[in-house]
């Protein structure tokens, strides 16, 4: 089973991608702990720039759902979303 | 006369050459403001029901409001308002830049344009002075080299070749900014007048200048200290939404097929300051945010960047993640002075057509080659770009596709796909110029702001319109740039951990405080906002949010009125078929549930069941109608 994960632009530059395939998660808590295996270096800078992120599962807010505890199924987008404004 | 305006009403007469300086009424400005306000109350008095938008009967109306002239920051939009050629209802748009300043500098509140000219002309006010020109050498030339030919002593609202040849979604161009949305270039097109430059030596009067100076620093370094104003948009101007509304699903892609595109992170702020941004000279004047991008453009130089709107609908919804192509596309249609939301939107249904095997446009999702080409024939009304220069509606209404046309009384959507944003889906439905995002913003409340409720349940998503929707139009009407809007949430909020429980908490307090937030917004007391006390200050009338609430609904229901009169109904408060019928996220059956949703907005508004505003609303709100 696998998902991708869609990260921030800051992440993005982080890992050189911007999104990353994570296999073997089962709910979002798995997929934050798997991304934050693969980035480069301690977990300093992933824990600094996710803190920042929100989490949506397929473009919904996991806070929607059941935080971090929402179960993720093959083919699933996890998106880490900053806030923002425009127009 | 109220402090804060000019006190005079210019207006010119295209036929006979002919100006006239009237005052300004006190009871409409005291009741509309100014701006879109006062503009649309002038264009449903001075017209007959029925006029042909492109006609000399259509007046095109420039108008500024109170907070105009002064240094406040964001404070230096003027509105435009006239009956708009691509919806047949009201028509209005904002822009920025330095005309609405030097409008005041000229003493000038409001300039109503009335006939048309029998060959290109151009227009210079100068204090008093009002100068009749030939416009034939500026004919034809795109929106640049026209300001740079008029030269820099007065500030220009003019059109480019889009205008001239009446493309519906053609806009007003002012510096590098552009009053872009229904097509009030082509109605000045029509007019055959090229340019309107302007400025003079008057100071704006305050009631309470003082107060005003010492309140507008403080929120200076408000705006400087903010996460939004002060840092984001100034690092990534608007464009920072990409990767936001791209994680929620939401980004237009594939003509709205879908909300999400693999290489939307190469169409970002993000990545525009990091491998494109040049500087930031193309910002309003006194604006401290500064949102405006410069981008180089391969032999033409350096200008302005594209906006959110115009990454989005020129990038993933024609599936494309090559920033310097929107860049280029960007310029194409600021030059020849259009709408690039009706452009991005007009294409990619193009696109669709061509896919389905309906039409020929010669360019398909996902390959830039034609587009420059395609823009350039839009703009001058060429082969192809002919029927594309008329916008979806029509195209559909000669073609086919009416269920993928993605538009809302004919005006082409902006770049939030409502099926992941319930409220703003209300919002297009409902907003009276048609599927646009800045007469209300709701999708920040639900899907991009640092603070947001569900945006895929029912709770308060006929609620947040209203309000939002009222509070655009006062803001229009003063007339300041909705980005201020923004600010509202501290820097607290924007700090707080996503992911808190205390997060979570103050999301779900948010979505069941229905009853109470309508309540507080309806308040008469004191201001608190700072577009409140910066009118306060200015005109010496108290603005409180319940005064702008009621002056906002005022507004609306005039402008609901003025599109009733001109044979809009119920049946144009609706969304696209595809975003009604066709789900974007896993788990749903369908797409926005509108219907389950407009008769509480309708009752809200104080309208019956057919959309129509009551002679009790009307008169609450003290507006003024034909029966």
């Amino acid at each position: 089973m696998s998902v991708t994960v869609q990260l921030t632009y800051d992440m993005a530059r982080e890992v050189g991608e911007p999104r990353l395939e994570i296999s073997g998660a089962r709910t979002v808590a798995d997929v934050v702990r798997l991304t934050r295996e693969k980035f480069p270096g301690d977990t300093t800078q992933f824990d600094k720039l996710s803190r920042v992120a929100a989490l949506a599962v397929n473009g919904v807010l996991i806070h929607h759902r059941r935080g971090k505890k929402t179960a993720v199924e093959d083919g699933d987008l996890v998106a880490f979303v900053k806030a923002a404004a425009g127009g | 006369m109220i402090k804060g305006y000019a006190g005079r009403i210019l207006e010119i007469q295209l036929e006979t050459e002919k100006f006239v300086f009237k005052p300004l009424d006190e009871d409409i400005a005291q009741l509309y403001i100014g701006g879109k306000g006062y503009g649309t109350r002038l264009l449903y008095d001075l017209t007959e029901p029925g006029i042909d938008p492109l006609s000399a009967a259509n007046p095109l109306i420039f108008a500024t409001g109170p907070l105009n002239g002064s240094v406040a920051p964001q404070t230096n939009r003027f509105a435009v308002v006239c009956k708009s050629p691509l919806t047949g209802g009201i028509g209005n748009a904002t822009c920025g830049g330095s005309f609405a300043y030097a409008m005041k500098r000229a003493g000038v509140d409001l300039i109503i344009v009335q006939g048309s000219a029998r060959s290109p002309r151009r227009i210079e006010i100068e204090d008093d002075a009002v100068r009749f020109l030939p416009a034939d050498d500026l004919w034809g030339q795109g929106t640049y080299a026209t300001q740079e030919a008029l030269g820099k002593k007065l500030k220009h609202a003019v059109i480019g070749p889009a205008g001239e040849n009446r493309v519906l979604y053609a806009g007003i161009v002012s510096d590098e900014r552009i009053a872009g949305r229904t097509g009030v270039g082509a109605v000045m097109g029509s007019k055959n007048l090229k340019a309107i430059s302007i400025n003079g030596k008057r100071k704006l009067e305050m009631d309470d200048p003082d107060a005003f100076k010492a309140y507008t620093k403080t929120v200076r370094d408000l705006f400087k200290e903010h996460p939004v104003l002060g840092e984001s948009m100034k690092r990534f101007g608007t464009g920072a939404i990409v990767n936001t509304t791209n994680g929620r699903n939401i980004i237009p892609t594939h003509n709205f097929k879908y909300g999400h595109f693999d290489d939307a992170m190469q169409v970002s702020g993000e990545h525009m300051e990091e491998h494109e941004l040049v500087g930031v000279k193309s910002s309003c004047i006194h604006c401290p945010v500064t949102c405006g991008r410069d981008v180089e453009v391969e032999g033409v130089g350096r200008v302005k960047g594209p906006e959110y709107e115009t990454l989005a609908l020129l990038g993933p919804n024609l599936e494309i993640g090559n920033l310097k192509n929107v860049n280029e596309w960007n310029y194409l249609a600021d030059d020849l002075g259009m709408d690039t939301i009706s452009l991005g939107a007009t294409l990619s249904f193009a696109m669709e057509l061509q896919e389905r095997g309906m039409f020929e446009a010669g360019v398909s999702f996902g390959d830039p080659d034609g587009i420059s080409e395609l823009i350039q024939d839009i703009g001058h009304r060429r082969g192809t770009g002919d029927m594309l220069a008329d916008g979806t509606r029509r195209m559909a209404e000669r073609l086919g596709g009416m269920e993928f046309a993605m538009h809302v009384k004919g005006l082409e959507l902006s770049a939030y796909d409502p099926r992941g944003s319930f409220a703003q889906g209300v919002e297009y439905a409902t907003t009276n110029r048609g599927g646009c995002h800045v007469q209300g913003a709701s999708m920040y409340l639900e899907s991009v702001g640092p603070l947001t409720i569900n945006p895929q349940n029912l709770k308060l998503k006929a609620d947040i319109p209203v309000i939002q929707q009222n509070l655009a139009c006062a803001i229009n009407s003063m007339v300041l740039c909705i980005f201020s809007t923004y600010g509202m949430f501290p820097a607290a909020i924007h700090n707080m951990d996503p992911s808190s429980r205390t997060h979570w908490a103050l999301s779900k307090m948010m979505e069941n405080m229905g009853p109470l937030f309508r309540g507080f917004m309806g308040i008469k007391g004191k201001p608190m906002l700072w577009w409140e006390k910066w009118l306060t200050y200015i005109t010496g009338e108290t603005m409180s949010s319940g005064h702008i609430q009621e002056i906002g609904a005022r507004i609306f229901n005039l402008e609901r009125i003025y599109n009733l009169r001109e044979g809009l109904t119920q049946a144009d408060d609706t969304l696209p078929s595809r975003i009604l019928h066709e789900p974007t996220f896993p788990g749903q059956t369908s797409g926005h549930p509108l219907d389950a949703l407009l008769p509480r907005y309708y009752t809200l508004r104080g309208w019956d069941a057919q959309g129509v505003p009551t002679t009790k609303t009307l008169d609450k709100l003290q507006i003024r109608h034909s029966a």
